[in-house]
């Protein structure tokens, strides 16, 4: 294996950490202010929490350095290794799905905006005008659209990264790859066009906000959004992992998944929101949305742009459970099943 | 026979079995149930059986056999793209293979994107193609082509835009699947003395052909694979003699 510059690797660990504790403490600072853990006022345990963090990564980071002088094995070391072997084959693969999106098209990635915004603006009167489902939602449009974004989101990357092996099987067929890079290139590619959407949300909000009443607007909460994308981004690399690989055995699982993500889109609290089945006392159904992770990612995003706050801290620990949880399932069945997809490609 | 000599790789016992299915597939359910219980039912054959033998440095090893005689198993096995049944490979280089050109190519991009996303899939590093993208332009003799949409090439081009990506590198260990005839009567000898520069050049080369004069005039050893197993191995006019009968 290459040696890598784990100095260099370093200060962007610590630069991207910095990054991130700034954006959680301004985006999320009336919780931290007012919070409280066992009694204990949250805003006292917060720095100690950080620093902690901040020195278990340069603990990490020193181990990984003594293991690359000693060539001893190091679960994160061994990653960073393969990242920078094939960081060159990732970005080419990265701009390539992304390339080929869009390449006949007249507006290309302009597409990106545009759609979410078509389809708000379809369904807003479908839902809102004829078959009036907002009930009492406020902001409904922004409800609407917050969780169009976010499913459109969901779905393109699993369904691009499903279909990744098989695709790609002329390569795998051919060339020696990690065969982990298929789906998580498609998932970044993918992911490019959650960024780009995001655009037309925050825009359409900070307008609509203008010339409704109350007022919407914008607020610092907004730094959050990034840590709500990351979670769902991680949920959909599980997600594509274990699609992807049972793909390659099952093709039936392209069609099955069409109407499996169709369910589950009218499932989640898209459209129509919880607290219409609360007023008609359908409790079982509010329950039931609590083990539906995409219910709290849309939810995540909402609270920020609706509420204009942070979500409870429970709710990050839900979203990274979910997250973290798919994630390792994934990748251990991807791994168990990886060596056997060239045998049905 | 050549013991001072470094080894580059070494293919030891190596046994591929393949298993296929038996014709009742059932219902899905059926086969999901029955591949997590381990119940499914197949027969088994064995593309390789205890395959052994060595490469040595500057060594241009042909691999020989009728269909089906094990060697594109063989060849994917020792670059890392099947995992033996039983065995090992061990590898000391990089490894280039030019199994069947552009199959990486993607036909709704550029020839220059191309050459770019395929240099990445053969493992080369990006200041690497970067400084020799102007030498791969001119081997392949695309000129204005080059930025167009690959779909728009005549498949003459694109091989020619294959070959030049795969032989711009000196690969320690290159791996080659029958594709010497490549485009016109004058890139194929354009392509013919670009192979033989490489194959001098102290690269360890396999080479699978079925082309007898190809193997005789190229390689200084060979192996001869016949139903899975190593049928004989040495010196090129030994084997190939033998090979004729």
């Amino acid at each position: 294996m290459t040696n890598i510059d784990l100095k260099r690797t370093e200060k962007y660990a610590f630069l991207i950490y910095l990054a991130a504790v700034v954006l959680f403490t301004v985006g999320a600072w009336d919780r931290i202010f007012t919070g409280s853990v066992f009694g204990l006022r949250f805003l006292w345990i917060y720095p100690a929490l950080v620093l902690l963090a901040a020195l278990f990564l340069f603990l990490y980071i020193g181990r990984m350095k003594r293991c690359q002088k000693s060539g001893r094995k190091c679960a994160g070391l061994f990653f960073l290794q393969t990242m920078h072997k094939y960081r060159f084959l990732i970005e080419q693969l990265v701009e390539r799905d992304f390339k080929i999106k869009y390449k006949r098209s007249v507006l290309g990635a302009f597409w990106s905006f545009l759609n979410p915004l078509l389809m708000m603006t379809v369904q807003y009167v479908v839902f809102s005008h004829l078959l009036n489902i907002r009930g009492n939602t406020e902001h409904y449009a922004i409800y609407l659209l917050c969780g169009i974004v976010m499913w459109n989101g969901f779905n393109d990357c699993s369904t691009q990264s499903m279909r990744s092996i098989t695709s790609n099987a002329a390569l795998i067929t051919k060339v020696y790859v990690p065969k982990y890079i298929y789906p998580v290139t498609r998932v970044l590619s993918a992911s490019i066009n959650i960024v780009l959407s995001m655009i037309p949300l925050l825009l359409v909000t900070t307008v609509y906000g203008l010339f409704s009443t109350p007022h919407l607007y914008l607020s610092k909460a907004v730094c959050l959004i990034p840590f709500g994308l990351l979670m769902m981004l991680v949920f959909c690399v599980g997600m594509g992992f274990f699609l992807s690989s049972l793909m390659v055995f099952f093709h039936d699982i392209e069609f099955l998944w069409g109407f499996v993500s169709t369910l589950w889109m009218y499932a989640t609290p898209i459209i129509y929101s919880l607290s219409m089945f609360e007023e008609k006392g359908i409790m079982w159904f509010v329950k039931l949305e609590q083990f539906n992770p995409l219910y709290h990612y849309i939810q995540f995003i909402r609270t920020i742009v609706l509420e204009r706050q942070s979500p409870a801290f429970s709710e990050y620990g839900i979203c990274l459970a979910f997250s973290l949880g798919l994630f390792l399932l994934g990748f251990f069945m991807f791994r168990k099943v990886q060596d056997r997809f060239i045998l049905y490609l | 026979m050549s013991d001072e000599k470094k080894v580059m790789l070494r293919i030891s016992d190596v046994s591929m079995r393949f298993r296929k299915e038996e014709d009742h597939a059932g219902s899905l359910k059926e086969t999901v149930i029955n591949m997590f219980a381990g119940r499914l039912k197949f027969t088994e054959f064995y593309a390789l059986q205890h395959v052994s033998f060595d490469v040595y440095k500057g060594d241009v090893l042909g691999i020989i056999g009728r269909n089906g005689a094990g060697k594109s198993t063989i060849l994917k096995i020792i670059s890392g793209i099947m995992k033996p049944t039983a065995g090992s490979v061990e590898r000391y280089g990089n490894i280039v293979p030019m199994l069947e050109l552009g199959s990486g190519f993607d036909m709704d991009l550029s020839g220059r994107e191309n050459v770019f996303l395929n240099g990445a899939i053969l493992g080369y590093e990006k200041e690497f193609l970067h400084s020799k993208y102007d030498e791969i332009l001119a081997f392949s003799e695309l000129q204005d082509f080059i930025n167009m949409p690959l779909r728009n090439y005549s498949s003459g081009m694109i091989m020619r835009l294959a070959f030049s990506i795969a032989t711009v590198v000196e690969p320690e260990i290159l791996i080659v699947d029958e594709i010497l005839a490549v485009g016109d009567e004058n890139f194929q000898r354009k392509s013919r003395a670009r192979m033989m520069e490489l194959m001098s050049g102290g690269t360890t080369v396999l080479f699978v052909s079925h082309d007898m004069n190809q193997i005789r005039e190229m390689c200084n050893r060979v192996v001869w694979l016949d139903g899975g197993t190593v049928r004989l191995q040495g010196e090129c006019r030994e084997v190939c003699d033998q090979y004729k009968l």
